[in-house]
């Protein structure tokens, strides 16, 4: 009885620590939040300021006196020459959606075969390409620059898109998942006559999804950051992806705070937006890749 | 009944080939844009090359410039850019490792708010290096950025050592904590809660549950984060360019830096001086990936 009792209090007492924990646990993420989201808040704030009012405060304001709309308007238009953002802003999307949309297809069909189909050569052929991906792909930018050249390619966006598909990791992750579903519902869809191609859509595909949408995910958020590539494969103004196109803002605002705080917002809020709607699958996808069960 | 077989074997033979046909647009892909730049890359490398023309052989003079010729400007660029990567290295990963982790397990104490918190460090690893550069750069400018405001402090932060490097460490760490950190918050949800209760209903305290339950228990992820810390961190190139321009002094000028500018840079390409740095920076990043490979079997098998 007694013994009992103590036990309980013993557990009261976790319980009530742990609670203590929870709160200090709290305390000390709001101050480290806090000081994550500071740039960030800073670059929101500042966008709305009067470049003038800035020059006249002696280049720094906490809040502007002003709120304008007017660095986010000229930054915007169309009759913006130096900094098109608007054309790389569509640019980025196509480039970006259309790398997500072919890597899905192409590496959803290898994973495939890769997981579930018997074939000659299968085991051998997955692992070579597994090891020479692990080889980084720095060497490669020289010598795909010369047959981007080659292929007419340079200055146009498929230059940004079909070199991106060349990636295997995925194809790794996708492959891990789709050899989670047992082969008997494959068997017996096969019993029933579906080809292998039936299977792949009907059967396979649909119960992949939550992997697929996080490599899609991946695909597309690495598609519309890439910075060196584009960099180097497009030297056409509008032709620039809005990652690539940055570069150019210091050189075009130097110091004027408002209007480089205005193309940074610009450029951050739509990942924000995206993260906002799919937040549960990129978690759920970097735990699947690093091999963690979430 | 020969047709029958033959027919049979036919069909056969047509579904043998299905699983390549699911197999070859990638292969294809693969070979043409990765294999095949990967080993003229390589090629390039024992080459005089000004990218247009066709590439000289020339054996092994540029590994001899760039590992011996301590007057050719190819040398001290090349040992320059890869001090300077490797400091940076050294330097980014240790946090990149304790900064997520540390948060990882005030996550895992259950406080309010557990998925807001997760969001805000996580979100920024979604934006462009670009972005991000440009979201800092009024925190850290002398004149007119936040921190030297608000702090009543003048210090030179692009344009001073060790500054410079805090600065862009800094962005880096903002920029790249939440892939680890999502990493962490998983390994540590799989750790049996009912083996920390009772370790600590026997008094153990909160370091002794962190290297003796804790550690052992997430070494793989843990594992796992830093071999692609520290090949993600071997990349480095946006930062520096954006942040610094490579500055003060060159002393922030990083190896993918200097072949970029090698190779496309304004001046007549030397793109074959260019491949043998990538080759060797490449060779020095393939070493650690082949870790991740063995790891990556092992978790496999």
């Amino acid at each position: 009885m007694g013994k009992k009792q103590k036990k309980e209090a013993d557990y009261q007492e976790a319980a009530h620590c742990s609670a203590k924990v929870s709160w200090t646990a709290f305390a000390i993420l709001c101050v480290m939040a806090f000081i994550a989201l500071v740039p960030l808040l800073w670059i929101f704030i500042s966008s709305f300021k009067v470049e003038a009012e800035v020059i006249q405060a002696g280049g720094f304001l906490y809040l502007p006196k002003t709120w304008t709309l007017d660095n986010f308007k000229s930054l915007l238009s169309f009759s913006n020459k130096q900094l098109p953002v608007y054309y790389w802003f569509v640019n980025s999307v196509i480039v970006s959606g259309a790398t997500t949309v072919l890597a899905v297809i192409i590496y959803s069909m290898s994973a495939y075969a890769y997981a579930k189909l018997d074939f000659k050569g299968r085991n051998v052929i997955f692992l070579t390409i597994m090891f020479l991906s692990s080889f980084p792909a720095i060497t490669n930018i020289i010598p795909l620059y010369k047959m981007m050249h080659s292929f007419g390619w340079l200055n146009q966006l498929i230059a940004l898109i079909v070199p991106g598909l060349a990636g295997v990791s995925n194809i790794f992750l996708i492959r891990q998942f789709m050899m989670a579903i047992p082969d008997v519902i494959l068997e017996s869809a096969r019993i029933d006559g579906a080809g292998e191609v039936q299977i792949f859509r009907k059967i396979i595909l649909p119960n992949c999804k939550p992997i697929l949408i996080a490599v899609g995910l991946f695909t597309f958020t690495g598609s519309w950051n890439d910075f060196l590539w584009p960099s180097i494969a497009i030297n056409n103004l509008d032709r620039l992806t809005l990652t690539a196109g940055l570069q150019l803002a210091k050189g075009v605002y130097s110091n004027k705070v408002p209007q480089m705080s205005a193309i940074a917002t610009v450029a951050i809020i739509p990942m924000i937006i995206l993260y906002l709607f799919t937040q549960k699958y990129f978690v759920r996808g970097i735990s699947l890749s690093s091999g963690v069960k979430g | 009944m020969t047709k029958v077989s033959a027919a049979k074997s036919a069909a056969k033979r047509k579904k043998q080939l299905v699983p390549y046909f699911f197999i070859a647009p990638h292969l294809l892909l693969f070979l043409i844009f990765f294999l095949i730049p990967m080993f003229y890359g390589i090629y390039a490398s024992f080459t005089k090359w000004d990218l247009f023309g066709s590439p000289q052989w020339v054996g092994l003079k540029n590994y001899a410039t760039i590992f011996t010729n301590q007057e050719s400007t190819f040398y001290r660029q090349f040992w320059n850019g890869l001090k300077n990567t490797v400091i940076f290295v050294l330097i980014c990963v240790p946090f990149q490792i304790l900064i997520p982790l540390t948060i990882a397990i005030l996550l895992d104490k259950r406080p309010k708010g557990r998925n807001i918190f997760q969001g805000i460090f996580y979100m920024p690893t979604l934006f462009s290096i670009t972005s991000v550069t440009l979201t800092w750069l009024f925190i850290f400018n002398r004149s007119l950025g936040l921190f030297n405001h608000l702090f009543g402090t003048d210090v030179n932060w692009y344009g001073e050592q060790p500054y410079a490097w805090m600065t862009i460490v800094i962005t880096t760490l903002w920029w790249g904590l939440g892939g680890n950190l999502i990493i962490y918050v998983a390994a540590l949800s799989g750790i049996d809660r009912s083996i920390l209760e009772a370790a600590a209903l026997d008094g153990a305290s909160g370091l002794k549950k962190f290297w003796h339950i804790i550690i052992p228990s997430i070494k793989f992820p843990l594992t796992y984060t830093i071999i692609i810390s520290i090949i993600s961190q071997f990349n480095i190139y946006g930062q520096p360019l954006m942040i610094t321009g490579g500055g003060p002094n060159e002393s922030t000028y990083v190896l993918l830096m200097y072949i970029r500018n090698l190779a496309f840079g304004t001046g007549k390409s030397v793109a074959g001086m260019a491949s043998a740095m990538s080759t060797c920076l490449g060779l020095l990043i393939g070493v650690v990936s082949v870790f991740q490979l063995i790891l990556m079997n092992r978790k496999e098998d």
